[in-house]
C-alpha cells in the first residue's frame, strides 16, 4: 500500500462502500454501470482505489463518462443469488487554501449572462449544467422560491449560500418521504427528503434562474472529528451541490448540513443529477424478488 | 422550326382535350404541368399512356392493384385509430416522375448534405468544436435529450455514423428544391417505396418499361453491401439483423417486408442479449453472435441500462457492446440528435465550417427563437411562418401562423417569449403538387418526397426514387401518413439503358443449394407454439359450441336432448368461463342458456371466451407475420379482423359496473341461428389454417413448435371432454356419448365400426387409444413424442432428454391402458379409474409445456432493473 505523507492541512480517509443484492431466485445475467471510483479533483487525491465484485464479473470495463467521471461497466454471467460490490478508497482531502469570500463574487445576473455568452472552455463546460435534467424540471414555484435569495444585484455566492441555508432550515430530513426517483418539484411540494432530494431542489432552483449547478455524489466521515458534530448523511453515500461562478470557479455547498464543504467531503463523481452518477445501475434477468442493502464506512486513515 | 412541327408538339403537350379535366392548383409548382397548362416533357410518356388507355381501364387495373395491397397485408398502423390498428396502405396509381436532370441536381445536393450531417455527428459526439467556435449554440446540444450522453466520446466502427439517411424534399413555386427536414436515426418508408414500386410496376408494366424508369434494387444492394462491410468481425459472412420495436409500431409491416427483402432475420429486443460485450441472437440451438444491427428502434429505446430506463424494447448492454466496437448499430446510437429541427437554421454556417463549402441544397429558411434577433424576426413575420418545436422531444403539432385568429396569435407569441429555446419559425413554403386519382377524376394534391441515401464508401448513394407522400385533401399543406395522407411511387427517368438488376430474382446466378431453415429465434418459436395452441383451443371450443347450438336450435328442449345440461357444463369447464353452467346461478342458466352461450362465444372481455381466444390468436398472428405464408395470414386475418356487432362494447373496457346491462344491449340483435352459422365459418377457417400448416410449411423447427402447440391443445380438449362427460355417469349415456363423438369429430368412424351399438369402452378406445384416429389422444401423444425427438439438443448429454422421457412414459401408459377397466363404474356412480388416468395424462402435458419452456425458451425471461429503481419520468 502506498505510504501517505500526512500534511497538517490534509485529512486521510479509508472509505469502504459495500452494496449487496440478495435474490429469491437465481439471476442468470446481470449488467451494471457503476460510479464507484473517485474522480480526480483539485483538492483531493486518491492514493488507491479498488472495486471488488462477487461473483466475479465476466466483463469489467472501466471508462470515463461524458462528465469526466470514472465509470465501470460490469456484467455477471453466471447464475447467482447474491451480488456484492465493495469499493475501497484511500483518499487524501486537502482543505481549501482560502475560505470562500462571497464578496468576491459578481452579482448573480452577471454570472447568468456570462454563462450564456462566454465560450471559453471552462464556462462552456459549466454551461451544460444550466439546463434541466430528469430530476429537476422547470417550475415557476421553484423559481419564485429561488428569487427570495437571489435579489437584484446580490452577490452570486452570497445568494447561493443563503439559498443553501433556507433549504436546510425549511426542509425536513426524512428518509421515508422520498425514493431515489422522486423529482425536485415533488420534494419541493412536500418540503421533506434526504440529501439527494435537497441537492435536486437547490439545483432546480439555481437552474430556473439560468445558473449552473451540478450534483456531486460522495462521502462524509462516519464519526466527526473531536469536538465537531456528526454530519447528516455519514452512513450512506452523500450528495451536495456545486455552483459555478466565472471568477471563483466551482464552489461546493451542502444544503443538508448548511455547510461549505472543506476537508470532510470526499468527492466521488458529479453530473447533472443523481441519474448521471448513481453508484450502481443494473438490469437483471431472473431473480424473483430481491432486497438491497448498502453500507458506507469512512474512517480517518492516519498511519498507513 | 416549321409551323407543322410546332403544332404537333403543342398538341402533345396539351393532351387535348383538357386532359381528364385536371386543373393544377394555383400558386404552387405542379410537378406534371407547367403554369400555362402544358405537360412537362418528362411526364408526357406517362400521361399519354394513361390517357390513351382511358380512365375506366386505369380504374380497373387500379382496383386489382388495391386488392393486391390488401392481400399482401400492406398496412400502416395508426395510433389511436378507433377502428383498429392496421389501416391499409394508401397508394395512388399515378407515380411522381422526375427527369434525369432534376434527379442529378438533387443527388449532388443530398450527397453533400449527408456528408455534412455525418461530419456534424462526428464532431458533436467527439470534440464539439462546433460549439466552442460559436458556429452552433451549445443549447441545441446541452438542452436536448436527443444528445445521448452515454454515447459521447465513443466512435462507431469505421467512424461512420449514418448508414441510411433520408430527407424530406419539396419544390417551391419557382421550381427550386428545399429540404423540410432530415431523418437520421432510423428513417422509415424505404420499404413502402419498394412495395409501391412493385405494385405500380405490376399494374402498369408497359408504361413502366417504355418510360425507362430507374430500378430501386441497386440502391438496396448498396445498402446491403454497406451493412455487411460494417461488420467488425467475421466480415466474410456477417450476421445482420433488423431490430424492430414490434407489431404495434406504426410501420411494422415495413420492418417485416424489408427484413424479408434484404434477407435479414427480423428481431425484437427480447431476441437479443449481450454477453461478454457482444450481442447475440437467441435461437433454439443457443446463442449466435450478431455483427450488425440494422435498427428501426428509436435511439433512446435501445438500451434500458444506459438509455431510457422505462422501456424494455431494446437490449440491456447494447450501448456498452457498441462502445466496445464488437457490433455496428446502423444508424449509430445517438444519430437522432440531427433530427433536431433547430439545427436547420445553422446548416449553412456548419457547411462552411465543416466542409468549407456552400450548402447546395437549402433547408426551408429556419429561425431558432433561442436567439433574440431571430426570435423577433419570427414574431414580426408570424403570418408567413410555421411554428415548430425546436427539439425532437417536444411533442407539438406544427402551427401555421397565418391561420390563427388574433387572440391565438397573441397566445402563441406569449408562449414563444416564455420559452424561446423551445421554438423555431420556418418560412412557409408552398408545397409542390401533382395529380392524384380521386374517384372519377384527377385532382392536385400537395406533396413532399422522402429521398433516401445509403452510405457508400466515403460518400453516399442516392435511391433513384423515393416515397412521395400526398396530403389527404385538396389545398391541405399537411402531409402525414398518420393524418390520413396517401403515397405515390416515385419514378426517376433514365437517360440511358436501365440496369435491370433485381434483388428479388437472381435467376441467372447459381446459388448454393441449402435446406437449412435458418436459425429460429426462441421468441419466434414461443410465438408459433402459442399460435398453434390458440388455434387448437379455438377449434376445440368452437366444435363443442356448435354441437350445443345445433341441439338448441333444433327446437329440441331438454326432454329430447337429455345430454344438454352435461354438454353445457362442458362448455363452462372447457372455456373456463366461470360461473357459467357450473358455479353460482347455474340452474337458472341451464334452463335458459342463450345469454350465457352468446357471452361465451362473443364477449371479448371474458377470459376464455371464443372471442378472447380469437383475439389472442390475432395478436399472435401479428408477431409471426414474417414466418407464416401469405395464405395462412389471409385465412386467419379474415377471421380475427371480423367486426362483431358488439364492437363498441369491446372497446370500452373500463366501465365494469354496467357490464351486464351493456352486454345485453350489445348482443340484443344476435340469434343462435346466426351464431351457428358463424361457428361453422370459424371451424372451416381453422380447418383451412390447419390444412395450410400441414401442407405448405416445411418441417423446420418453426413448424414443429406450431404443430406441438396444436397437438397439445387437441389432446387437452379430448381429455377435458371425456372428463366432463364420462366420469360422472347418469344413465342413459347414449345421447351423451353420441354428442362426445360429434364434438371430437369421430362419429363417422365409430358408426362404421360399431353401427348402432353405443358403449363406453369402444368410445374410449376410439378417443384415447386408437393410434390411427387423428383426433385420439394416442395420435396427439405419438406426434408430440416424434416432434420432441427432432428438437435440437445438447449432443454432449447422452440418453433421453427430459421431454423425451415425459412423452415415452405417457405413450406407454396409454398403450398399456385397460379400456374395460377404465370404463368401470364404482359404487358412487363414477369412473374413478378413468378420472385418475386422465388427470395423469393432462399432468404430463403440462409438464411437457413447462419443460419445453425451460429448455428452449428459458432465455426469454424478461429483464428488469436492479434496486428500487422505478420508472423515471420521461425527460422532455
Amino acid at each position: 500500500m502506498t505510504l501517505v505523507v500526512i500534511r497538517p492541512s490534509a485529512m486521510n480517509y479509508r472509505v469502504q462502500h459495500r452494496t449487496r443484492y440478495r435474490y429469491s431466485e437465481p439471476v442468470s445475467l446481470c449488467q451494471n454501470l457503476a460510479h464507484l471510483t473517485p474522480r480526480e479533483v483539485q483538492r483531493q487525491r486518491c492514493h488507491h482505489t479498488d472495486l471488488m465484485i462477487r461473483p466475479h464479473p465476466a466483463i469489467i470495463s472501466p471508462r470515463v463518462d461524458s462528465f469526466g467521471n470514472p465509470a465501470t461497466f460490469f456484467s455477471v454471467q453466471e447464475p447467482h443469488t447474491e451480488l456484492v460490490v465493495t469499493a475501497t478508497h484511500f483518499i487524501e482531502v486537502l482543505a481549501r487554501e482560502k475560505p470562500v469570500r462571497p464578496e468576491q463574487s459578481p452579482p448573480w445576473e452577471k454570472v447568468r449572462d456570462a454563462l450564456a455568452m462566454d465560450r471559453s472552455p471552462a464556462v462552456l463546460e459549466a454551461y451544460q449544467f444550466v439546463f434541466f435534467s430528469r430530476f429537476g424540471r422547470p417550475n415557476e414555484d421553484l423559481k419564485k422560491y429561488a428569487l427570495e435569495s437571489f435579489t437584484s444585484r446580490r452577490s452570486f455566492i452570497e445568494a447561493s449560500i443563503d439559498l443553501t441555508k433556507r433549504i436546510h432550515t425549511e426542509f425536513i430530513y426524512d428518509t421515508k418521504a422520498t425514493t431515489v426517483s422522486t423529482p425536485a418539484e415533488e420534494v419541493f411540494k412536500r418540503r421533506r427528503g434526504v440529501c439527494q432530494d435537497f441537492a435536486h431542489v437547490q439545483i432546480a432552483c439555481l437552474r430556473s434562474l439560468g445558473l449552473a449547478a451540478r450534483y456531486v455524489s460522495g462521502y462524509l466521515p462516519t464519526d466527526p472529528p473531536p469536538g465537531q458534530p456528526r454530519l447528516i448523511g455519514a452512513d450512506a453515500t452523500h450528495a451536495w451541490v456545486s455552483v459555478f461562478c466565472p471568477v471563483l470557479g466551482w464552489v461546493d455547498l451542502d444544503p443538508t448540513n448548511n455547510h461549505i464543504p472543506t476537508d470532510r467531503h470526499i468527492v466521488l463523481a458529479w453530473g447533472r443529477d443523481y441519474d448521471d452518477v448513481s453508484p450502481i445501475k443494473g438490469v437483471i434477468l431472473g431473480g424473483g424478488t430481491h432486497v438491497m442493502s448498502a453500507s458506507v464506512d469512512v474512517v480517518p486513515n492516519l498511519c498507513d | 422550326m416549321s409551323d407543322d412541327i410546332n403544332l404537333s408538339a403543342r398538341s402533345e403537350k396539351r393532351l387535348e382535350p383538357d386532359w381528364l379535366s385536371y386543373h393544377p392548383s394555383a400558386g404552387g409548382y405542379d410537378e406534371a404541368f407547367e403554369a400555362n397548362g402544358d405537360v412537362r416533357p418528362h411526364w408526357q410518356g406517362l400521361l399519354r399512356s394513361l390517357a390513351g388507355s382511358g380512365l375506366s381501364s386505369l380504374k380497373h387495373r387500379w382496383s386489382e392493384a388495391r386488392h393486391l395491397i390488401r392481400q399482401n397485408g400492406v398496412t400502416y398502423n395508426v395510433y389511436g385509430d378507433p377502428r383498429g390498428m392496421a389501416r391499409p396502405w394508401q397508394l395512388d396509381p399515378v407515380p411522381l416522375v422526375f427527369s434525369t436532370a432534376d434527379a442529378e441536381k438533387l443527388e449532388a445536393g443530398l450527397t453533400q448534405r449527408g456528408l455534412l450531417l455525418e461530419m456534424l455527428l462526428r464532431d458533436l459526439y467527439g470534440p464539439q468544436k462546433t460549439l466552442a467556435s460559436g458556429v452552433l449554440p451549445p443549447e441545441l446540444v446541452y438542452d436536448n435529450s436527443a444528445f445521448l450522453r452515454p454515447c459521447h466520446g465513443s466512435k462507431p466502427p469505421g467512424d461512420r455514423y449514418l448508414h441510411l439517411y433520408a430527407a424530406n424534399v419539396t419544390r417551391d413555386p419557382s421550381g427550386y428544391f428545399w429540404v423540410l427536414g432530415d431523418r437520421t436515426q432510423c428513417p422509415s418508408g424505404a420499404g413502402y417505396a419498394l412495395e409501391n414500386r412493385i405494385v405500380l410496376s405490376r399494374m402498369l408494366p408497359d408504361v413502366f418499361r417504355e418510360c425507362q424508369v430507374q430500378r430501386l434494387a441497386l440502391f438496396f444492394r448498396t445498402l446491403r453491401e454497406t451493412l455487411s462491410g460494417l461488420a467488425p468481425q467475421q466480415r466474410d459472412n456477417p450476421r445482420i439483423v433488423l431490430l424492430t420495436p414490434g407489431p404495434y409500431n406504426e410501420t411494422y409491416f415495413e420492418h417485416a417486408y424489408l427484413a424479408r427483402y434484404l434477407g435479414y432475420p427480423l428481431v425484437e429486443g427480447g431476441d437479443l442479449t449481450v454477453r461478454d460485450n457482444r450481442v447475440f441472437l437467441k435461437v433454439l440451438g443457443g446463442l449466435q453472435p450478431v455483427d450488425v444491427i440494422f435498427r428501426r428502434l428509436d435511439d433512446d429505446f435501445c438500451d434500458p441500462l444506459e438509455l431510457r430506463h422505462d422501456s424494455f424494447l431494446g437490449v440491456p448492454g447494447l450501448v456498452q457492446a457498441a462502445r466496445s466496437g464488437t457490433v455496428t448499430v446502423a444508424n449509430s446510437l445517438g444519430s437522432g440528435l440531427l433530427e433536431t429541427p433547430a439545427l436547420l437554421a445553422f446548416l449553412p454556417a456548419l457547411c462552411q465550417y465543416l466542409l468549407g463549402e456552400e450548402l447546395r441544397l437549402p433547408s426551408a429558411p429556419t429561425w431558432w427563437c433561442g436567439q433574440s434577433s431571430e426570435r423577433e424576426h419570427v414574431l414580426t413575420h408570424l403570418d408567413d411562418m410555421v411554428i415548430k418545436p425546436a427539439r425532437p422531444s417536444l411533442r407539438m403539432e406544427p402551427t401555421f401562423g397565418g391561420e390563427l385568429s388574433r387572440s391565438q396569435r397573441t397566445a402563441l407569441a406569449d408562449r414563444i417569449r416564455a420559452a424561446p429555446r423551445d421554438y423555431i419559425g420556418q418560412q412557409r413554403i408552398a408545397l409542390a403538387s401533382a395529380p392524384v386519382l380521386a374517384q372519377d377524376r384527377f385532382e392536385p394534391r400537395h406533396l413532399t418526397i422522402r429521398m433516401y441515401l445509403a452510405a457508400h464508401g466515403d460518400s453516399f448513394a442516392v435511391m433513384p426514387g423515393g416515397l412521395t407522400r400526398v396530403a389527404a385533401s385538396p389545398g391541405s399543406m399537411v402531409v402525414s401518413m398518420q393524418a390520413g395522407g396517401g403515397s405515390k411511387d416515385t419514378w426517376v427517368l433514365s437517360a440511358g439503358p436501365v440496369n435491370t438488376f433485381s434483388l428479388l430474382r437472381p435467376d441467372d446466378q447459381p446459388v448454393s443449394l441449402t435446406r437449412a431453415g435458418g436459425d429460429l429465434p426462441s421468441r419466434m418459436a414461443d410465438n408459433l407454439f402459442w399460435l398453434g395452441r390458440y388455434a387448437g383451443r379455438a377449434e376445440g371450443l368452437t366444435r363443442l359450441l356448435r354441437v350445443v347450438l345445433g341441439r338448441l336450435t333444433d327446437g329440441a328442449g331438454t326432454s329430447e336432448s337429455p345430454e344438454l345440461p352435461s354438454l353445457l357444463r362442458s362448455v363452462t369447464i372447457l372455456s373456463d368461463c366461470q360461473p357459467g353452467f357450473v358455479g353460482k346461478g347455474a340452474p337458472a342458466r341451464l334452463v335458459a342458456p342463450e345469454q350465457e352461450l352468446l357471452s361465451v362465444i362473443r364477449n371479448p372481455r371474458r377470459s376464455g371466451s371464443l372471442a378472447s381466444v380469437l383475439s389472442r390468436l390475432g395478436n399472435v398472428v401479428g408477431t409471426v407475420r414474417d414466418r407464416i405464408s401469405t395464405d395462412m395470414w389471409r385465412v386467419l386475418g379474415d377471421l380475427t379482423k371480423e367486426r362483431f356487432p358488439h364492437e363498441l362494447f369491446a372497446e370500452k373496457p373500463d366501465s365494469q359496473r354496467d357490464d351486464e346491462q351493456e352486454w345485453g344491449t350489445a348482443v340484443s340483435g344476435l340469434t343462435l341461428i346466426d351464431e351457428l352459422n358463424y361457428l361453422d365459418r370459424v371451424v372451416l377457417v381453422l380447418a383451412a389454417f390447419g390444412g395450410l400448416a400441414a401442407e405448405s410449411v416445411t418441417r423446420e423447427e418453426g413448424w414443429r413448435f406450431l404443430d406441438m402447440g396444436r397437438k397439445m391443445e387437441r389432446a387437452l380438449h379430448t381429455i377435458t371432454m371425456v372428463q366432463s362427460t364420462m366420469v360422472s355417469v347418469s344413465p342413459p349415456e347414449r345421447h351423451l356419448l353420441e354428442a362426445l363423438l360429434e364434438v371430437t369429430d369421430s362419429s363417422m368412424t365409430y358408426r362404421r365400426r360399431y353401427q348402432g351399438t353405443m358403449q363406453p369402452a369402444p368410445v374410449l378406445d376410439l378417443l384415447l387409444a386408437d393410434e390411427i384416429n387423428p383426433r385420439s389422444l394416442m395420435f396427439q401423444f405419438a406426434a408430440l413424442a416424434d416432434a420432441v425427438d427432432r428438437l435440437p439438443r445438447n449432443t454432449s448429454q447422452p440418453g433421453y432428454t427430459p421431454e423425451q422421457k415425459l412423452m415415452l412414459s405417457a405413450l406407454t401408459s396409454l398403450r398399456l391402458a385397460n379400456l374395460n377397466e377404465l370404463s368401470l363404474i364404482d359404487a358412487a356412480g363414477r369412473r374413478s379409474h378413468l378420472a385418475g388416468f386422465l388427470t395423469q395424462l393432462s399432468g404430463s402435458l403440462t409438464a411437457l409445456s413447462d419443460s419445453l419452456t425451460r429448455t428452449y425458451l428459458s432465455h426469454l425471461q424478461t429483464s428488469r432493473h436492479l434496486g428500487n429503481f422505478q420508472s423515471i419520468l420521461q425527460e422532455s
